[in-house]
């Protein structure tokens, strides 16, 4: 059920009240629509955390004495296996398609996606695989653990059907996974607005595309593995049979591959995140941007070739395991590429810690921790003595919870874009403490673990292992950390139908996704501005702002008609005053608002550039032709500094926001509760 | 409504949980395992606490450098008012590159020094004249079988069997002890950490380590590599003894097995005899 729009909607734009009849969760359902389509993929994968979550804390609290007698042994397994699959193929990657899916053809300043069909298929596809393997808790749950390596999942070892329904599950969601990355890919070439040459594409972009190559590379590998398996156990193959020259470990190093490009899109994805909440934040440019993209698709690369990490104590040869070494310790470059850029965002800017940038601070400290564990195992030395302990395991576990902070910190950041309204800062920040805290806390406690030789995946252990105490305060730290991701969800959901209304651009924030409406219309924009930089809103307020600046009336304007004039931001009121409004008023008219943009961008002042923006096509060649300008780009953004610091100027901003000025009617929060959206 | 400018209550019991844990931290510290893992025995396993050492101390730096530049950041130009608008830094980005170069140089010294100290690690490293002994360990649903060369000469299961134990692997002291590690059913995962690294044991394919102990004693070990239900008992240990008692070790193997096999051999003929 989508939220109550509130922004009033341009008479023109009637196509979703035709179907007025529907109810929400029918429109939902059958919307191609990305960004209904990607609010199902956040709703869906957002239960699966919790039921993840939930499926961790219940296997800690069963560790907490040796030879616990909670659960049965295969009761264990089974738990373990449904929070491990729910956290990664249920969790992690749908969420990162829901996000990407909704901002990113926004920020690129697209109508919709390419294949809008074909990602709305991504998501049945994913929902199938969820209910299937769901569906096996009705005969027999998976007990195999995260990847089940044959022999132990072939028929023989393994010949309940736990693991069909898993390999069913997975594969179809990984199908959807794949659909989805096609139709990213596609989007990405072809729908980006003109000027938007990929040296300007916003970073979540960049994002998006190395996510979606990431998904195409690895996701096919799995689903010929999950068949091979398949046809193993259920057509007499021999693909992982020794017996018959068949190569189990060939499923290990399919599997590893998928699971290390998880493993990739999380850190990717929230490498991202933080990249384009952190300028925000510091109302500062990224310090260079095209460092962070560059950084990006490094850490997608290297990070989806050190799958053979995993393999250290797999017979592998050992030139393999010194190029995955090379591989897992490279990625130091670009990760710590990006927290130079990070800091140095930061450094002299007016950092704002709103909850947005909390969750990012707090996402960035827990996946240091967790990839500087890796970097730590990734000498195959330390890794054959930590490798498949519980040391080796929480780094995974600081990065996927890294990855939720981030989660968190980007539904924050665009929610307010989704749903019109903000999500409330203060239980936001108190559960970024409380999941870094208990993270690093139960981290700690297994790298203890680990060292004293505590294995993966095991429901018990013995009392003179000597890690009693260490699992004791691994459940706490557990029950802490679940305590603090469920205060945080109830956040959201209540902050989603009920949080407070603020405008369309509540953060200031310099890329096109807050150029439209929110929530936005089903075609995104009405006008599509030509892109000049990295920043192409922020040109567009800064050109608004010059023209203002030079503005002379003809003549005095008679006192008894002023023009009506927008109600600003609720979240902007204090940057209001009754010059601002003064000024603002005659430009208020989305036709302005991009023609003043294409004549800032080509360097001249004149109104005449009246090529209509949203009939240009946003090819290739176009974004190249525009080439040119990039030298006048830069030389206006190294005369703006006096301009921006300039007090009255910047407070205007809030009162010319282009959303706004769309509609002059518009009273800023009207809730227009009979549309059904 | 009102929770952007009123802090909620919870804020309060973020620093007493943080004191919580910290205590819990340093009460459970003593009581089990530190940072220190189980003291080498075997020369790959000195090479694997080299490995260990050398990355925890340079992770730790690594990690304090990317969090601690962030946190300084975020404390000394945190802003609450509206109304400052930054300078937009446009010029200094060569710094961006060197950062970069610095990084690389950085890995590549650690890359070689990782292939410097993990070349052969799963492998011991022995003097000139060390004696060596091959060993057979053979991985099964949920325990080790060893199976030693056969040594005892003369005795009835030359040439035809050899000794063999299941669990507890017993090895003389500083002596090359090569393993071929095998296994029957699923993948299963060899780790002593006091002897050397992990490796699996895999259906259809050998896999090789050596050790060589330098003191004698019991040394425990576990898979490590999920194998089925009853997987956490699936461990190993290696009882190291000195040269003498490992001979008369082999010898009373040797004298159990030909007395088994002349009873196996003495209840077929009474069977034949029927």
């Amino acid at each position: 059920m989508a939220p109550p729009t509130i922004a009033e909607r341009r008479p023109e734009v009637v196509t979703r009240r035709v179907a007025a009849g529907r109810a929400g969760w029918h429109v939902s359902a059958t919307s191609a629509d990305h960004k209904e389509v990607a609010k199902l993929f956040l709703g869906t994968s957002l239960t699966f955390l919790a039921v993840a979550v939930l499926a961790f804390v219940l296997t800690r609290i069963h560790l907490i004495t040796p030879d616990s007698t909670i659960f049965r042994p295969e009761i264990f397994s089974r738990i373990s296996t449904a929070s491990m699959t729910s956290i990664t193929v249920l969790f992690a990657v749908p969420f990162v398609l829901g996000v990407l899916g909704y901002i990113v053809p926004l920020q690129i300043g697209a109508r919709g996606v390419a294949l809008p069909r074909l990602n709305q298929l991504a998501y049945w596809l994913y929902a199938a695989g969820t209910l299937v393997f769901f569906v096996s808790f009705l005969y027999t749950v998976p007990e195999s653990g995260l990847s089940p390596l044959p022999p132990l999942s072939d028929d023989v070892y393994s010949p309940q059907h736990g693991i069909d329904a898993w390999i069913g599950g997975v594969g179809l969601a990984t199908l959807g996974f794949v659909c989805w990355a096609i139709n990213m890919v596609a989007t990405l070439k072809n729908m980006r607005a003109p000027g938007m040459a990929w040296r300007r594409a916003p970073v979540l972009a960049w994002a998006a595309r190395v996510v979606s190559y990431v998904v195409l590379v690895t996701g096919p590998a799995m689903i010929a593995g999950l068949t091979m398996l398949a046809i193993d156990r259920n057509f007499g193959g021999v693909f992982f049979d020794a017996g018959e020259d068949g190569e189990p470990i060939l499923f290990a190093h399919l599997s590893w591959l998928y699971f290390t490009g998880i493993h990739t899109i999380m850190v990717v994805f929230a490498l991202a995140v933080i990249s384009e909440i952190v300028p925000t934040f510091s109302r500062k440019p990224l310090f260079s941007h095209s460092a962070v993209t560059m950084s990006l698709v490094a850490v997608g690369v290297l990070g989806t070739l050190a799958w053979m990490v995993n393999l250290y104590a797999a017979p592998i040869a050992e030139g393999f395991t010194f190029f995955a070494m090379l591989m897992a310790l490279a990625l130091l470059v670009p990760i710590g590429l990006i927290y130079a850029i990070w800091t140095l965002t930061m450094w002299e800017g007016a950092v704002s810690t709103r909850a947005p940038l909390t969750l990012a601070i707090a996402s960035a400290v827990a996946l240091a921790l967790g990839l500087g564990g890796q970097w730590i195992t990734s000498v195959v030395g330390a890794g054959l003595l930590l490798e498949n302990t519980v040391a080796a395991q929480q780094d995974t576990i600081l990065v996927i919870v890294g990855f939720v902070l981030a989660g968190f910190a980007a539904l924050h950041y665009w929610l307010p874009k989704m749903t019109g309204r903000t999500v409330a800062d203060g239980p936001a920040k108190a559960a970024a403490f409380l999941i870094v805290l208990s993270a690093s806390v139960y981290g700690l406690m297994m790298f203890f673990a680990g060292l004293a030789g505590q294995p993966v995946d095991v429901h018990r252990y013995f009392e003179d292992d000597g890690v009693s105490t260490l699992n004791l305060f691994a459940a706490i730290a557990s029950v802490f950390l679940l305590i603090g991701i469920f205060l945080e969800l109830a956040n959201l959901v209540r902050s989603y139908g009920a949080g407070r209304p603020v405008g369309h651009d509540p953060w200031r924030g310099s890329t096109l996704e807050w150029f439209a409406l929110s929530p936005p219309p089903a075609h995104n924009f009405d006008a599509i501005p030509d892109v000049r930089s990295p920043e192409p809103l922020r040109d567009i307020r800064e050109a608004i702002r010059e023209r203002e600046a030079t503005f002379v009336p003809p003549e005095p304007l008679p006192a008894s008609a002023p023009p009506e004039v927008g109600v600003p931001d609720p979240g902007d009121e204090a940057g209001m005053s009754d010059e601002a409004v003064a000024v603002d008023a005659p430009t208020a008219s989305p036709d302005d608002i991009v023609a003043g943009e294409k004549a800032d961008g080509s360097d001249s002042d004149s109104d005449e550039e009246v090529e209509p923006a949203d009939e240009a096509q946003p090819e290739e060649g176009r974004a190249a032709s525009d080439e040119p300008h990039e030298g006048a780009d830069l030389d206006t953004e190294d005369s703006e500094g006096p301009g921006a610091g300039s007090d009255p100027e910047s407070q205007q901003e809030s009162a010319s926001q282009p959303g706004e000025g769309s509609d002059p009617t518009d009273t800023g929060e009207s809730g227009d509760g009979s549309s059904v959206s | 409504m009102t929770s952007q400018s009123r802090p909620p209550r919870i804020y309060t019991l973020v620093p007493a949980f943080a004191g919580t844990l910290l205590g819990a931290l340093i009460a459970a510290a003593p009581a089990s395992a530190a940072i220190a893992p189980d003291v080498a025995h075997s020369p790959n396993a000195e090479d694997m606490r080299t490995a260990y050492w050398v990355m925890l101390f340079l992770g730790s730096v690594v990690i304090l450098g990317l969090i601690g530049g962030l946190l300084v950041a975020v404390r000394r130009f945190r802003s609450t008012g509206r109304a400052d608008e930054p300078r937009r830094l446009t010029a200094g980005r060569g710094i961006v590159a060197k950062v970069a170069g610095a990084l690389s140089a950085f890995v590549l010294a650690i890359f070689i020094f990782g292939v410097i100290v993990s070349d052969g690690v799963k492998q011991a490293t022995a003097e000139e004249g060390t004696e060596e002994i091959d060993v057979k360990a053979i991985g099964q649903q949920w325990l080790w079988r060893f199976e030693y060369p056969a040594q005892a000469e003369g005795s009835f299961s030359e040439g035809i069997a050899t000794i063999f134990s299941y669990s507890e692997l017993v090895v003389p002291v500083d002596t090359k002890i090569n393993l071929s590690i095998d296994s029957t059913d699923v993948i299963h995962s060899w780790f002593v950490p006091a002897l050397g690294p992990q490796v699996w044991a895999v259906p259809g394919e050998i896999t090789e380590t050596s050790f060589i102990a330098d003191e004698e004693g019991l040394y425990h070990g576990r898979s490590t590599v999920l194998s089925g239900s009853a997987y956490p008992t699936m461990r190993a240990s290696v009882k190291v003894v000195s040269a003498d008692e490992y001979e008369d070790y082999v010898a009373g193997q040797n004298a159990a097995l030909s007395e088994g096999q002349a009873a196996v051999q003495e209840a077929g003929l009474a069977e034949e005899e029927e």
